[in-house]
């Protein structure tokens, strides 16, 4: 989390490999992003980009498909694979149009269909750019719950998100990005004990307790 | 995309035996009909005029519109933009330039087609080295700076092509001016052999890596993490796309739109999927060019309309058609 510009994107992307850091170096398992190939990296991280263009003519079927890229050496992919991306479509709940054409669906429908093509990556490793973009509450939630269950099957989720709430309600770690470095790195528990991290992105908002969890106000 | 096994076959299948088709009827189109009992017992000049003069070229048509129609939905795909072909790209252009200079230099009359060859593959690949010297910035090449790149030196090149042509005599100024319109005409069959191979070859190499063109279709970033190497993709695919245009260039001329049009047309029918798109792009845009080439041979006989003209007559709306409705890829 944290203002726009404090980084959060490029951060991603050079955890990512898509861009080199100025100094210093990522390290995966003890191994260095850098040195990895661009195939083994794929079957260790899957990589959800902010924006993405809108007007393809390929089937959401066939780009949940590109995730299996990195697993299969083949021209067309097995019948493993399409079990794969169908069940990954299935938990984002877009399995109903994997025949229709991303141009033809809405922002919230094709964010639903990229997100299947990372889980169908099986990556131990999740990194998402705002997942939540373009999608309603009910699919926010959703969207969210998914990125809970795959966190809880033992897959390492990072998740850049502008809405505190649903971080503090489905992250188990809340890092606050400011002034080019981390300004904030808590468990999102303790969130209530120490309301100074919310100041990292705004002066505006207060943690309180709502029921069992902590939830923000905006004043 | 991922259409059901049975239609993508009817597709693949469908676009060669039009392919072979084209390759056996064509031949038999144009001013002079051909008469089949003599040509059954190799009488001259039937016979002749079918080998060597109208089948080479109905075979130049294929192969050469199949080559164009192949590096545009290539350039399409790697540069994620509906009008990136071998010419917004400046790649035909810069063959121009090669070649034109080539005939300036009267190498066609030395060396033949293989003077003009030379010429048009030099400047590609002058071409070539300048625009992704422009598009690379720290190691990074670049989609959206390789298309402006393209766009800018394309008219550095045409207004070459202009200088030299108004500085050069009255038979070099023809032949410059006959071979810019672009058109097919019969050539050598050894020239015809080496040009086949090579696009056959090229061809196959850009149609293996069908995935990967789709990967970079969606967008570098995400190419990147899903395995594809895409520095090294985009380079291949430029060099590849390079060569297909810069060696159909060298022997047709600039033919306009053939890499525009067809691309296009399958996209909106058969999806965006470049392992099916690209087989047929190429069997379907040598049949276009092809029947264009020889519906010009018969539209205003004994005259010719160059190959080049009919295709700029039928690419040139579609494009409008494009703009008015709004839709890109």
């Amino acid at each position: 989390m944290g203002r726009n510009g404090a980084g959060k994107s490029t951060l991603l992307d050079i955890i990512a490999g898509l861009r080199a850091p100025t100094e210093g170096s990522v390290m995966l398992a003890d191994r260095a992003i850098d040195e990895m190939t661009a195939i083994e990296r794929a079957r260790t991280l899957a990589h959800l980009p902010q924006s993405l263009r809108a007007d393809l003519s390929m089937r959401a079927e066939a780009l949940v498909l590109m995730g299996r890229y990195a697993h299969a050496n083949r021209w067309f992919e097995s019948d493993d694979d399409r079990r794969i991306a169908e069940e990954a479509m299935q938990r984002c709940e877009c399995l109903e149009f994997r025949r229709r054409t991303l141009a033809t669906l809405s922002g919230g429908e094709r964010q639903r269909v990229f997100l299947a093509a990372c889980l169908a990556q099986r990556a131990p490793v999740l990194l998402l750019d705002e997942p939540a973009t373009f999608l309603d509450v009910d699919q926010q939630l959703q969207c969210f719950n998914v990125l809970r269950a795959e966190a809880d099957r033992g897959t390492a989720c990072v998740a850049v998100t502008h809405d505190v709430n649903l971080a503090l309600t489905f992250c188990t770690r809340l890092i606050v990005l400011a002034e080019r470095g981390v300004a904030r790195d808590l468990p999102a528990g303790t969130a209530l004990d120490d309301p100074a991290w919310l100041r990292g992105f705004s002066a505006r908002l207060t943690v309180e307790q709502s029921g069992s969890r902590p939830w923000v106000r905006y004043q | 995309m991922l259409m059901r096994r049975r239609s993508v076959l009817t597709w693949l299948g469908g676009s060669a035996l039009l392919f072979v088709a084209a390759a056996l009827v064509l031949p038999f189109v144009g001013p002079s009909a051909l008469d089949w009992s003599r040509v059954w017992e190799r009488q001259e000049p039937d016979w002749s005029i079918l080998t060597n003069l109208r089948l080479s070229r109905t075979l130049l048509g294929l192969f050469a519109g199949g080559a164009l129609a192949l590096a545009g939905s290539l350039f399409q795909s790697m540069l994620r933009d509906a009008l990136a072909t071998p010419y917004t790209l400046g790649v035909s252009t810069g063959a121009s330039l090669g070649a034109v200079i080539a005939i300036v230099f009267d190498w066609h009359m030395r060396a033949g087609v293989v003077g003009i060859w030379a010429g048009a593959l030099a400047g590609a690949g002058l071409i070539l080295f300048v625009v992704m010297g422009t598009a690379t910035r720290g190691g990074q090449l670049s989609s959206s700076s390789l298309l402006l790149a393209g766009i800018a030196i394309n008219s550095v090149c045409a207004a070459l092509i202009l200088l030299v042509h108004g500085l050069t005599g009255m038979s070099q100024s023809f032949a410059i001016s006959r071979w810019l319109i672009g058109g097919l005409d019969a050539i050598e069959r050894s020239t015809l052999l080496v040009y086949v191979l090579v696009v056959i070859g090229t061809g196959l190499i850009v149609i293996r890596q069908g995935r990967q063109w789709n990967l970079l279709a969606v967008g570098e970033a995400w190419a990147a993490t899903r395995g594809a190497q895409v520095k090294r993709a985009l380079f291949h695919g430029y060099i590849a796309g390079s060569i297909l245009a810069a060696t159909t260039v060298a022997l047709t001329g600039p033919i306009g739109f053939v890499g525009l049009v067809v691309p296009h047309l399958l996209r909106g029918r058969l999806g965006g999927d470049d392992r099916l798109l690209m087989p047929c792009a190429f069997l379907l845009g040598g049949v276009l060019l092809a029947a264009c080439d020889a519906l010009g041979r018969v539209l205003l006989a004994p005259a010719e309309i160059p190959a080049g003209a009919i295709t700029a007559f039928i690419g040139g709306p579609y494009l409008m058609w494009i703009i008015r409705r709004g839709g890109t890829r």
